[in-house]
């Protein structure tokens, strides 16, 4: 902080982001993945699979399934457990690049198996599809594959530009139109992307007590592509 | 507090709740294991009902749990879950007074010699239904040459009065339909023979059946249920190994059974002589009755399965979709059954027809191993290819529409294949973001009124995706 004594000190405050169902933005990309979300409980098979690139809103959808079925979250690495006794509808939501162990594995199988004959629920969201993880047991493998998956792809622009306004509202900050649009033409067009340049302009707002202009987004812009060169 | 006229409808309906359940499940069935259970009062939104033993709570819980609450959601609209609690003070004869103020009375949790049901001996009829999979029937079972032996002696197995082998021991591959057989069994006993007790579940469910009985000291009921069956069948019995108690327990089970005439019906995914970890007496014995093998499918096999599954669901599918389908997906029928599942359901939301096209983009994942991600280069270079121009024309000044409209497709593609930022999309054509931003209107306005056109792209698309 002593290079830039003007810059004022930013708490990262958690902000609370909205994650209802009626929060939840639809476009293309992600529709499929909506649809499955809005058909439970008719489900054909006893699980699911959601997955697509970090920030896509997989958690979001996770939540409001979660809400919907009453279901309960299980840490991956806790699967043995729930796979004895328990809820009946279950969602296991991977951390970024976490992915199964291979001590679970026999444990999501009975747990899988358990759902099946209590008519129970399983959503697995992650950043790969189910078929394609890399599992060591034939008899779960068989299970992944089979299993519906709902794939979010990559934004096209008016997802990405709704997905800023809504990341905006989510901190509180009030942005013009302009410049949603200056930002979708320049920015790297993901969802990580969407969510690093919103928190960084937002601190870069916060500490140079500066509005979020046009300007502003050229300089934190520069600075995000200086940092990936770098 | 409740009043009494709540207390009395709540017992009216516990009454119309009970009929149902002795109905569905026979006789035998409810006074083993429905009739002990009384009606301990609301709490909230869930009701509780409590049985006298521990190990009578778990086989009610898994095995009628989800019936129970189904049938008291008939109902009312208030019981959102219902829980089952072990109370070894309250026996059938005290549900008469089962509501209201004792109802938060903790349940407990002291382990109990197991109290014989009405009838000893009785135990565990039909405990099989609520885990079996209505689909799984012998008419849906697909035979082909694969799996012709194992499905003529299942079906010998469901038929006989008299045990014909004992026991039947079928194995293959994950996903190949051993599990289906099982339930075709128990559904056929169930419809030809009601009378006979059936016990389906899986060797892991056994397991923790068992582990838990030893737990609370109620061995002699889980004993009880097990050796008084006249159909046991155990499924994945490969979860066994390893763990000895268990399998000891299993052994015991299991030569009392084949003792008594009862028919053992069993699954692995290999042969009992392959079961590693497994006691050899107990391996001998396994193999005594019948050992059935499924082989892995053929591709005619396949064929028929997806033919049939197609037209069961009134899912028309092209041909040409299935013979592609029959063709990729080799590894096995749960997998196969699971894509057309996919492409029934994704085709609901997205509506449009199916071929050949939206099946591989539908089924990608399982199709291929993994996504590539292009890159800008790689786009260029394709273009090129395709346009027959050179390489270094995609970022030349020169602006002869021979060489612009390849590029304009390129940067189209960039924007559309990666999630590179326009400003970057345009150094590597030495452009700025807004001839980008021109190329891609170019081409969006060119597909919408030239078909080739469109349809070039599209193929560009899939060769830089596929």
């Amino acid at each position: 902080m002593s290079a830039a004594p003007e810059l004022q000190l930013v708490i990262d405050l958690p902000h609370r982001t909205a994650a209802s169902r009626e929060d939840f933005l639809v476009a293309a990309c992600n529709r499929a993945a909506v649809a499955w979300i809005d058909r439970w409980p008719d489900w054909p098979q006893p699980a699911l699979g959601v997955h697509g690139p970090a920030g896509c809103g997989k958690t979001h959808l996770a939540r409001v399934w979660q809400a919907r079925a009453g279901a309960v979250q299980v840490d991956a690495n806790d699967v043995g457990a729930a796979a004895v006794a328990g809820a009946r509808h279950v969602l296991i939501d991977f951390d970024a690049d976490a992915t199964l162990p291979r001590s679970a594995e026999r444990g999501l199988l009975h747990l899988y198996n358990r759902l099946r004959e209590e008519r129970g629920h399983l959503l697995l969201c992650h950043r790969e599809a189910p078929a394609r993880w890399p599992t060591e047991l034939p008899d779960l493998a068989s299970r992944l594959s089979a299993m519906p998956a709902a794939a979010i792809a990559d934004p096209d622009d008016s997802l990405l530009a709704a997905v800023l306004v809504k990341q905006f509202a989510d901190r509180q900050v009030a942005v013009a139109a302009d410049l949603i649009e200056f930002l979708v033409r320049h920015m790297e067009r993901s969802f990580v992307a969407a969510r690093t340049l919103v928190a960084a302009l937002d601190n870069a707002a916060l500490s140079r007590r500066r509005p979020v202009t046009i300007p502003l987004a050229r300089e934190v812009l520069a600075a995000i592509a200086g940092e990936r060169q770098a | 507090m409740k009043s009494d006229s709540g207390d009395n409808q709540i017992q009216q309906r516990w009454a119309r709740v009970r009929g149902y359940l002795r109905r569905e499940c026979g006789d035998a069935a409810f006074r083993s294991w429905l009739k002990p259970l009384t009606l301990v009062g609301m709490r909230g939104s869930e009701l509780r009902m409590a049985v006298p033993t521990r190990f009578m709570r778990d086989w009610v819980a898994t095995h009628y749990g989800v019936r129970l609450l189904e049938l008291w959601q008939i109902e009312t609209k208030d019981i959102l879950t219902v829980e089952v609690i072990v109370d070894p003070g309250r026996s059938e004869h005290s549900s008469a007074d089962a509501t209201g103020g004792d109802a938060t009375r903790p349940a407990e949790p002291a382990p109990v010699p197991p109290v014989s049901p009405s009838e000893p001996g009785r135990a565990g009829s039909d405990l099989v239904l609520s885990g079996l999979d209505a689909r799984c029937t012998f008419d849906n079972f697909v035979v082909g040459k694969p799996n012709e032996f194992a499905y003529a002696a299942a079906q010998r197995v469901s038929e006989a009065g008299a045990v014909p082998f004992n026991p039947l021991f079928l194995y293959g591959g994950v996903g190949l339909g051993k599990t289906h057989l099982m339930h075709a069994i128990a559904w056929a006993i169930r419809r030809r023979a009601p009378d006979r007790r059936v016990i389906y579940l899986s060797a892991e469910r056994f397991t923790v059946l068992f582990v838990r009985a030893i737990k609370e000291k109620d061995v002699m009921a889980f004993k009880d249920v097990f050796r008084n069956v006249d159909v046991l069948m155990v499924d994945d019995l490969q979860f066994i190994v390893g763990k000895e108690s268990t399998q000891e327990e299993f052994f015991h089970t299991f030569n009392a059974l084949v003792d008594q005439g009862r028919q053992v019906v069993l699954s692995a995914d290999r042969s009992p002589s392959d079961l590693e970890g497994i006691e050899e007496r107990l391996k001998s014995r396994l193999a005594w009755g019948l050992v059935a093998d499924i082989h892995p499918t053929t591709y005619e096999l396949r064929l028929g399965i997806l033919q049939s599954k197609a037209e069961q669901a009134k899912f028309e599918v092209p041909p040409k979709v299935l013979e592609f389908l029959a063709d990729k997906i080799t590894s096995n029928v749960r997998e196969l059954e699971g894509a057309l599942v996919r492409l029934a359901h994704d085709l609901q939301f997205v509506g449009g027809v199916i071929t050949l096209e939206t099946a591989q983009e539908i089924l990608h994942d399982l199709l291929r191993a993994s996504d590539r991600r292009v890159t800008i280069e790689e786009i260029q270079k394709r273009v090129a290819e395709h346009y027959n121009i050179k390489l270094s024309d995609m970022h030349s000044a020169r602006r002869a529409r021979a060489v612009a409209r390849p590029r304009q497709v390129a940067m189209y593609l960039s924007k559309q294949l990666t999630s590179r930022s326009l400003p970057e999309i345009g150094r590597k054509f030495g452009r700025d973001h807004t001839t980008v931003m021109h190329a891609v209107k170019k081409v969006e306005e060119l597909t919408s009124i030239d078909n080739g056109f469109a349809e070039d792209l599209d193929l560009l698309r899939r060769m830089l995706e596929g």
